[in-house]
């Protein structure tokens, strides 16, 4: 038995992880969790968390969870990059080890990708799309539910690898020979394996489910022409996703049985392929950039109409470029391994494919630059993030555009400016549009407005933080410094550049401050949205009380033309006064389901067993999976009717039934 | 879905018959569904295909070259029965609801697989 404590103790708590910072993170952690499990039970509210979160197929409370997921591993991934900025601030430094340092930059990629970013866009996707088509709810609400406790079961089984047998270390793209059981045998590699491809499925599953909505739920009248700029970044990100996940899941389970089952795939010994994994990872991981960034073009398309009270420029032409980039970004999957020597054909023409992508999105950023052109344009944050969106994104294709030039990239590539290059269209693009979003519908999610006093700091910080953080890097990736190096000798001339950058990091760390603290005080004090329309909007979601009730629209509208609320209100109509009694029917609505969140359970239990090779742990979470899918499939009971009366009352509550 | 026939529709009728309706399609239907043996032989099959080429690769039965000729053979096989018993391919609203996702799967399925083999290449080109 002892040996048995032992062998426990040295598998789920080796050396890696008995790190003083990490112990007291436990330490902190079992703390939080008592104090979370008190306040429920004090409150008397697990009742509520139950029936009201866990169990629910809300698309509107799915996406709050998903924004709070979202947030968090903001937070977490933040802190990593400080760490990596603290470590990289002085030549020489010590301020952790090579092997936590390998550890850091990978969690911090993989978690600012996978379970910052892609959920982040999930939660706007639900929080909005269904309003906007004038739907109840998405096409799927049992899978979108699905879809959710998979990404979250994902996230936290990547999330305790630190505390609980060490962290992966390969690098967020995990190329072997790194992740090879002969170099890596720590449980971390099996953990980031399994985390995503659980993920990814729940991801494979939400681009499903947003095709199938957007393709089929919309309202009467609302042709694909009509439809509002942000579902047609939907659509075409669904797509993108439906094509693009599963390279990935291959190429992910393929490097799994090489860990767990011997296989050689992708080993260097046995005739495997490890540049096959190469390639399978970036047909992926081209279409993931756009992924991350083309449904915040639709949130900038939406942002900026609303806020130049003017249609969007060139709508037609805005539709074009989205397909075009969607068709491209299939095609340039090279560029990010020219320098693997597939030769020179095949790198001249990615090299040239990459290049094109360039034209479609400079026509959508003249069409947003014309769009407030003439406009009364209004300051607000969302629309100053628009406005910072447009030079920082123009950069960061520019440098993109220098790296697809071949030779040229046979030096920048994995040099500190390639790390500036993604980060200038990722942050200036993906995170300053999720961040104008999250001021452009925080009013319709919640109900309140959030300050824009406060808004604005943490706007101007996150501006000025990014540019001192990252111009520097531009210049040390030219005097060659490489990625993923953890220190540095002094008289390279690299010091006084990583030092403007870590400043440049603790300016954004404050922005993250000041963001929170100005999420929290909005949510107490925050100027209530009584008319559901603070910003004088276009589109349907804005027609709809803040926040939405359960079954969104009384009564479906029926659209005529594109920004369809404002033509509505152009008219003198709104979907509040036109509302008789007798146009109130009984609607029917998915009921709540424990099944979602039991299979994400199960398939966590299957992902922890698998990581350290318990068969038994990972048969008990198997056969819970099969369970949760045989119940599901005899679950005929799974819609409820909403009675006439019960929407009848609420609309009049709000002051939105005639007579 | 069988509410909705054979006939023919393109893709803006079948889209202006379902609109408007909610959820409504989704409610399931199961009165009108027998017992589900196509999709189950379906599975079976599946299985059968794939432990089939696991058995081929592992016990070295034949040269390379057949090897690898039969197993794509047999994936193809594979994705055809998949298309026909679990996409639906025959319960179709109309033609243009599933021709046009299908000329789309095979321009970037062919796409991918084709450009990679391209790329893969260079391993008998360099050295
Ligand atoms: C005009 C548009 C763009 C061009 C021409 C372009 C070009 C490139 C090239 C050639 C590389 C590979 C560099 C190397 O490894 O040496 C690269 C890397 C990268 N790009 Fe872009 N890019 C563009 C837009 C974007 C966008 C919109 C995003 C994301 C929102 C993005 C994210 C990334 C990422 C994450 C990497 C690095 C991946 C890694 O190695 O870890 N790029 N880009
Ligand atoms: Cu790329």
């Amino acid at each position: 038995m002892p040996s048995f404590v032992s062998y426990l103790i040295h598998t789920l708590f080796p050396p890696s992880v008995r790190l003083p910072d990490i112990l007291l993170i436990d330490v902190g952690l079992v703390f939080g969790i008592i104090g979370i499990v008190v306040f429920l039970t004090k409150t008397g509210r697990w009742g509520s968390l139950w029936r009201d979160w866990l169990t629910t197929v809300d698309h509107k409370k799915i996406a709050v969870m998903y924004l709070i997921a979202a947030l968090l591993m903001l937070f977490r991934g933040g802190v990593d990059a400080l760490m990596i900025r603290a470590q990289l601030a002085a030549p020489g430094a010590h301020f952790m080890p090579a092997s936590q340092y390998d550890e850091v930059f990978t969690t911090h990629g993989t978690i600012m990708i996978f379970f910052m970013a892609m959920p982040f866009i999930f939660a706007l996707f639900n929080a909005v799309v269904p309003l906007m088509i004038g739907a109840r709810d998405v096409a799927f609400p049992r899978l979108n539910a699905m879809s959710y406790w998979l990404f979250a079961m994902g996230a936290a089984l990547f999330n305790v690898s630190f505390i609980i047998g060490g962290s992966p270390n390969a690098g967020w793209t995990a190329y072997p020979p790194y992740t090879g059981l002969a170099y890596n045998p720590g449980p971390g590699e099996n953990y980031y394996f399994l985390a995503l491809l659980i993920a990814g499925l729940g991801t494979t599953m939400t681009g499903i489910n947003f095709l199938v909505t957007t393709i089929r739920m919309r309202a009467p009248g609302m042709t694909l022409m009509k439809m509002p700029m942000f579902v047609w970044s939907t659509m075409v990100t669904s797509a993108l996703i439906l094509f693009a996940f599963p390279p990935l899941t291959v190429a992910l389970a393929m490097s799994l049985f090489d860990r767990l089952f011997g296989s050689s795939f992708f080993t260097l010994a046995h005739g495997g392929m490890p540049m096959m994994y190469v390639n399978l990872f970036w047909l992926f991981g081209h279409p993931e950039v756009y992924i991350l960034v083309i449904p915040l073009f639709g949130v900038f398309s939406e942002v900026v109409a609303t806020y130049s009270r003017k249609a969007l420029f060139g709508y037609p032409l805005m539709v074009v470029s989205i397909l075009a980039i969607m068709f491209l970004s299939y095609g340039t999957w090279v560029h990010h391994f020219f320098t693997m020597g597939a030769g020179p054909g095949v790198n001249a023409f990615f090299g040239l494919s990459t290049m094109l992508i360039a034209i479609p999105t400079g026509v959508k950023i003249f069409n947003w630059i014309f769009t407030m052109w003439g406009g009364r344009i209004q300051m607000t944050t969302a629309m100053l993030y628009q406005l910072a969106f447009i030079p920082t994104f123009v950069i960061g294709g520019a440098t993109g555009v220098l790296l697809a030039v071949v030779p040229a990239d046979y030096q920048f590539h994995n040099s500190y400016f390639l790390i500036a290059h993604f980060h200038n269209v990722i942050i200036g693009g993906t995170v300053f549009g999720l961040l104008s979003a999250l001021y452009y519908w925080w009013p319709k999610m919640f109900g309140m407005k959030l300050n824009e006093r406060q808004g604005r700091w943490a706007f101007w910080l996150f501006f000025i933080g990014f540019w001192v953080t990252f111009t520097p890097q531009y210049f040390l990736g030219l005097k060659g410094m490489t990625r993923r190096i953890y220190t540095y000798p002094a008289g390279f001339g690299w010091h006084q550049l990583n030092v403007i950058s870590t400043v440049g990091a603790l300016i954004m760390g404050a922005a993250f401050v000041v963001l929170v603290y100005n999420i929290v005080w909005s949510l107490r004090f925050g100027e209530r949205d009584l008319t559901g329309d603070p910003w004088d909007g276009r589109t349907l979601e804005w027609a709809l009380p803040s926040p939405v009730p359960e079954y969104n629209f009384a009564r479906i509208p029926v659209v005529h033309e594109r920004d369809a609320w404002w033509a509505m209100k152009q008219r003198g109509q709104s979907l509040a006064g036109s509302l008789r009694a007798e146009d109130v029917h009984d609607v029917e609505m998915p009921k709540n389901t424990p099944i979602p969140f039991l299979i994400g359970v199960s398939f966590f239990v299957m992902g922890f067993g698998m990581t350290f090779k318990w068969w038994p742990i990972a048969i008990i979470g198997f056969i819970g999976v099969i369970l949760c899918l045989l119940f599901s499939g005899f679950d005929y009971d799974d819609h409820h009717h909403l009675k006439a009366d019960v929407i009848r009352n609420t609309e009049a509550s709000l002051g939105r039934l005639q007579g | 879905m069988s509410e909705h026939g054979n006939t023919a529709l393109t893709i803006k009728e079948a889209y202006e018959q379902d609109n408007d309706k909610g959820l409504k399609f989704l409610r399931p239907h199961f009165a009108e569904e027998k017992f589900p043996a196509v999709q189950i032989a379906g599975y079976i099959g599946s299985l059968v295909l794939t432990f089939a080429a696991y058995f081929l690769v592992m016990n070295h039965v034949l040269p390379p070259a057949a090897l690898l000729a039969i197993i794509l053979a047999l994936a193809v096989f594979q994705a055809g029965l998949q298309l026909g018993v679990f996409m639906h391919l025959k319960e179709s609203r109309g033609l243009a609801w599933q021709l046009i996702p299908l000329y789309l799967v095979f321009l970037i399925a062919l796409g991918m697989v084709g450009m990679s083999i391209w790329i893969m290449l260079f391993k008998s080109g360099v050295s």
